[in-house]
C-alpha cells in the first residue's frame, strides 16, 4: 500500500476523525461518579461543585420515601452504601422506575444544592433481572 | 429427569475433552478413526446436553425448589409458558442453553461435511469441542451450576421478574445467542484452515452461510430486545446505550465488517490477515457478550467480587484464545499476504475498507464508552462514566457515514473507477437526495441530523432502486420476460448480491426511523375523569385524549398479579375517534414489600408515528387499591414518536434480504459443470440448504 498515499491519508483520516470524536466525547459528556461520602467530602473542599453535574450511587433509606402531595415531586433519602451517617436527601421531579423500591440501590444524576438537597434529573435503579439473590435470602 | 440431566451434563465434559483431543490428534496424524470418534462426540455432547436442559425443565416444570436456579426464577404460580422458558431465565440456564445450541449447531456443520471438505473437520471438531468443553467447565466449577441444590426446600420460589414476562423477552435472548453461537462455526473454520495450512478463500466460502445466519439472528435479536425495551420498560425508548445492550452490539458491528471485508478477500485476494483477525475478534465478543448479558460486570462494579470467580475463568479462556489465534496467525503469516493491492481511492475495495474501518471505530467507541468506568478508575482512581449522550455524539456521524458507504459500495467498481463511472451512478441519486432534504426542509423539518439522515437515505435508496431497475429492465429486453419475472430471475441469479441490497433498504430505512426521534414529543397531564387533553403531533395530526376512567382488579395473586389499575383513553386523531387505549399499574405478588408498581403502556401504531400512552403516577393509588378512595385523577404521559414502526418493518425487510442471500442456488448443477466465474459450487453448509 505503500504507493497510495492518497488512501492511506484517507485510512488515518478515518482513525483520526474517530479519536476526535471519542476525545471530544468523553471530555463533553463525562461525568463524575462518586459515592455519597465522596461527593460530600468534594462539596466541602470546593464550594463551586455544587454547579457540577454528577452521579451518585446510593441506597435510598427505607421508609424515607414519600411523594409531595399533588406535585410530580418524590421526595427520599439516600446513605453511602458503606457509611451510612452519610446522607442527603433527594428531589426528582420524573416518573420512577418499576424497579424502585424505598430500600433500593440508586444512580442519581444531577447536582447538590448549596442547599443539601440533591436536585436528581435522571434515576436509574441498580437491580432486576441481571441480579440474583444470595441464597441465604431465601430461607428469610 | 433432573438428576439424570445432572449425571449428563458432567459425563458431557469427559466427552468434549476426548473429542477435543481426538480431533487435534486426527488433525495432525491423518488418522480417520480419531476423526470419526471426534465428530462422533459432538453429537454425543449434543445428545447429553439435551438431556441436561430436559432435566432443567423437567425441574421447572415440578416446581422444584430445592434447586437454587429454579427457586430463583419460577414459583408455583408461574404461567406454563414461562416456566418452560426458564431454562433461560437467568444467567445459569442461559449458559446451559448457550453450550446446547452450540452442540446444535456444531453437530449440524459436522453432519453436513460428514462426506466434504475433510480436510478441514478434524480441527474443526477438536476447536467446537474445545468451546464446549469450556462451557461445560464453566457450568460445572463457576459457582453458576444450574441443578445446585440449596440446604433446604423452600415452599415457594421467588417468582420470575414481570419484566421479563413479555413475549419478547421470552425469545430475545434465544434470538442472540443463535447468533452468537452460529458465528463459532467460521472461526473454528478459520482456526482450521490457519491449522491445516489451507489458506486460500476456501474457509470464507465454506462458511459464508453460517456467517449470514449468525449475522441474521444477531439483527433480529437485537431488534427483539429494542421491541421488549419499547413495549415493557415503560419509558418510551428503545435503546438506552447500557451496557448489556451495547455487548451485544459488539459482535454485530464486527460480524458486517467481516461480511463485507471477505468479499475483498473472494474477488481481490486481499485482506487475508484483516479476515482472520475480525473472526477472531467477533468470536470473542460473542463471548463477552454471553458473560456479560447475564452479569453485572459492568453496571455494578461493587458486584464484581460476588463474580469474581467466573470473570476469571471467561477472561482467561478469551485470554487463552486470543493468544493462541494471535501466535497462529503470525506462524502463518508469509501464507496470508496479499496478492493485490488498491489501486485506487475511488475503488470497491477502498469503500468496502471504509466501510470496516468504520465499522471497528464504532465499534472500538462503543466498547471504550462502556467500559469507560473501569479504565478511568484503573487510571485516576476516579470512577468517571458516559452515558448515552457520549454514544450519541460519536456514533451519530459515524453511523451517517456508514449509511452513505451503503449507497456507494455496491456501485462503485472494482479496482479504479473512473471519473465516468462516479458520474454516472452517483449524480442522480445526489440530487435526489439533495432534493428530498430540501422537500423536508420546506415542510417545517429543521433537525440537521436528521434531515441529513433522510437526504443520505434517499440517496442510498435511490441508488438501489437504479440497480434494481436497469437490471430487470435490460433482462426483461434480452429474454424478452415480463418485469415481474425478469425481476424474479434477476435476484434468483445472483441472490448474494440482490439480497445484498435489500439489507440495505432495511438498514435505510431503519436509519430513517431512528433520525425521527429528533421529533419525539412528551408531554405530561393531570387528568380527572372526563378531561379532555390535546397533542400536536409532528406529522401534523392532533391527537385528543379523554380520560375515561379508572378501574381497579383485584387479581389476589392469580397469575402472581395482586392488582391492576387500568386507565381507559379514548383516543381522538384529528377528530375521528380511534377507539381506546388502556395503560396500567401493576403490583405483582413477587415484587418486594413497598415496591412501587409497574407500568403497562398503552401503544397505538401508525404508519408514522406511535402514540404511546404511559399512566405516570395515580392522584391516590393506596386509596384506589383499598377501595376506600374516590380519586380518580392521575398524571398521564402522553408521547408522540414519529417513524417507530418502521424500525420494526426495516427489520423484516433486513431478515427477507439476509434470506434471499442465504437460499440456496436454483441452478447449482448448471454452475458446477459450467467452470464460470462461480467456479465453487455453493456450499450447502446451512440447514435450509439441505
Amino acid at each position: 500500500m505503500k504507493k497510495n498515499g492518497r488512501f492511506m491519508v484517507g485510512l488515518v483520516g478515518v482513525a483520526a476523525v474517530v479519536t476526535y470524536l471519542i476525545w471530544t466525547g468523553v471530555s463533553e459528556t463525562m461525568v463524575y461518579y462518586l459515592t455519597p461520602v465522596e461527593l460530600l467530602e468534594r462539596v466541602e473542599a470546593d464550594p463551586t461543585f455544587h454547579d457540577v453535574g454528577v452521579k451518585v450511587s446510593g441506597q435510598v433509606v427505607k421508609g424515607t420515601y414519600r411523594r409531595a402531595d399533588g406535585e410530580h415531586l418524590h421526595l427520599f433519602t439516600v446513605q453511602d452504601l458503606a457509611d451510612e451517617s452519610a446522607t442527603f436527601s433527594v428531589e426528582y421531579r420524573n416518573a420512577l422506575p418499576d424497579t424502585f423500591t424505598d430500600e433500593v440501590e440508586v444512580v442519581l444524576e444531577g447536582r447538590l444544592r448549596p442547599d443539601g438537597v440533591f436536585e436528581a434529573t435522571t434515576l436509574l435503579t441498580k437491580c432486576g433481572s441481571r441480579y440474583e439473590a444470595a441464597p441465604e435470602e431465601l430461607a428469610g | 429427569m433432573t438428576l439424570l440431566g445432572e449425571f449428563a451434563l458432567w459425563i458431557s465434559l469427559p466427552v468434549a475433552l476426548w473429542g477435543m483431543v481426538l480431533g487435534y490428534a486426527g488433525g495432525r496424524t491423518q488418522r480417520g478413526d480419531f476423526v470419526l470418534s471426534a465428530e462422533r462426540s459432538i453429537y454425543a455432547v449434543f445428545g447429553l446436553h439435551l438431556i441436561a436442559s430436559a432435566g432443567i425443565v423437567a425441574a421447572f416444570l415440578g416446581d422444584r425448589f430445592q434447586y437454587w436456579y429454579v427457586a430463583n426464577y419460577s414459583n408455583r404460580e408461574l404461567e406454563l409458558f414461562y416456566k418452560v422458558t426458564g431454562l433461560w431465565a437467568g444467567q445459569r440456564g442461559s449458559l446451559l442453553f448457550w453450550a446446547l445450541l452450540l452442540g446444535l449447531f456444531a453437530s449440524i456443520c459436522v453432519f453436513q461435511n460428514r462426506r466434504k471438505n475433510r480436510e478441514f473437520m478434524p480441527y474443526v471438531a477438536a476447536v467446537l469441542q474445545t468451546i464446549l468443553a469450556f462451557f461445560v467447565v464453566v457450568l460445572l466449577f463457576a459457582d453458576v451450576n444450574p441443578f445446585e441444590r440449596l440446604d433446604f426446600t423452600p415452599v415457594n420460589g421467588r417468582g420470575l421478574n414481570p419484566q421479563l414476562q413479555n413475549y419478547w423477552m421470552t425469545i430475545h435472548p434465544p434470538t442472540l445467542y443463535l447468533g452468537f453461537t452460529a458465528f463459532t462455526v467460521p472461526f473454528a473454520f478459520a482456526v482450521s484452515a490457519l491449522l491445516s495450512g489451507r489458506l486460500d478463500a476456501r474457509w470464507i466460502q465454506l462458511t459464508r452461510r453460517w456467517i449470514l445466519t449468525s449475522w441474521l439472528f444477531l439483527s433480529v435479536g437485537i431488534v427483539f430486545g429494542m421491541r421488549w425495551a419499547y413495549e415493557e420498560l415503560g419509558w418510551g425508548g428503545y435503546w438506552f446505550w447500557d451496557p448489556v445492550e451495547n455487548a451485544s452490539l459488539l459482535p454485530w458491528l464486527t460480524a458486517t465488517a467481516f461480511l463485507h471485508s471477505i468479499q475483498i478477500q473472494e474477488n481481490r485476494g486481499m485482506l487475508k490477515v484483516w479476515n482472520m483477525s475480525l473472526v477472531l475478534l467477533t468470536f470473542l465478543l460473542t463471548i463477552f457478550a454471553t458473560f456479560l448479558t447475564r452479569s453485572g460486570l459492568i453496571e455494578s462494579v461493587h458486584s464484581f467480587a460476588q463474580e469474581l470467580r467466573i470473570a476469571i475463568i471467561f477472561l482467561a479462556f478469551m485470554g487463552a484464545v486470543l493468544a493462541a489465534s494471535v501466535v497462529l496467525i503470525l506462524y502463518r503469516l508469509p501464507q496470508l499476504r496479499s496478492e493485490n493491492r488498491i489501486e485506487s481511492f475511488f475503488s470497491r475495495e477502498s469503500a468496502f475498507l471504509f466501510n470496516n474501518l468504520i465499522l471497528i471505530g464504532a465499534a472500538f467507541s462503543v466498547m471504550f464508552g462502556t467500559m469507560f468506568p473501569l479504565i478511568s478508575e484503573g487510571f485516576t482512581g476516579q470512577e468517571i462514566s458516559v452515558g448515552p449522550p457520549f454514544f450519541e455524539r460519536v456514533n451519530f456521524p459515524i453511523g451517517l457515514a456508514l449509511l452513505a458507504l451503503a449507497g456507494i459500495g455496491p456501485v462503485i467498481a472494482w479496482r479504479r473507477a473512473t471519473r465516468k463511472n462516479l458520474q454516472k451512478n452517483f449524480s442522480t441519486p445526489v440530487l435526489v437526495g439533495a432534493a428530498v432534504a430540501a422537500a423536508l426542509w420546506t415542510t417545517g423539518a429543521r433537525h440537521p441530523l436528521a434531515l441529513t439522515t433522510w437526504g443520505i437515505g434517499a440517496f442510498v435508496l435511490t441508488i438501489i432502486a437504479t440497480e434494481f431497475w436497469k437490471g430487470t429492465r435490460a433482462r426483461a429486453r434480452i429474454e424478452g420476460e415480463g418485469y415481474l419475472l425478469a425481476l424474479f430471475h434477476l435476484v434468483s441469479r445472483n441472490r448474494r448480491r440482490w439480497g445484498g441490497y435489500v439489507v440495505h433498504v432495511g438498514m435505510v430505512m431503519i436509519f430513517m426511523a431512528f433520525a425521527g426521534a429528533a421529533y419525539n414529543v412528551d408531554q405530561r397531564f393531570l387528568m380527572e375523569p372526563g378531561d379532555v387533553v390535546e397533542v400536536a403531533s409532528p406529522m401534523g395530526h392532533t391527537y385528543q385524549l379523554r380520560h375515561d376512567g379508572l378501574s381497579v382488579n383485584l387479581a389476589n395473586g392469580q397469575r402472581n398479579l395482586l392488582w391492576q389499575a387500568i386507565v381507559t383513553v379514548s383516543v381522538w386523531k384529528d377528530g375521528e375517534p380511534q377507539g381506546i387505549l388502556t395503560t396500567e399499574k401493576r403490583q405483582y405478588t413477587t415484587q418486594e414489600m413497598g415496591s412501587p408498581p409497574m407500568t403497562e403502556v398503552g401503544i397505538r401504531s401508525y404508519p408514522l408515528e406511535d402514540l404511546y400512552l404511559i399512566l405516570s403516577e395515580l392522584d391516590d393509588l393506596q386509596g384506589a387499591v383499598s377501595a376506600n378512595s374516590e380519586a380518580q385523577g392521575l398524571y398521564l404521559q402522553v408521547l408522540v414518536k414519529p417513524l417507530v414502526s418502521w424500525i420494526w418493518f426495516g427489520c423484516l425487510i433486513l431478515a427477507g434480504g439476509t434470506i434471499i442471500a442465504l437460499w440456496p442456488s436454483v441452478d447449482r448443477r448448471k454452475s458446477a459443470a459450467t467452470p464460470s466465474t462461480q467456479a465453487v459450487p455453493e456450499p450447502a453448509v446451512v440447514v435450509a440448504a439441505d
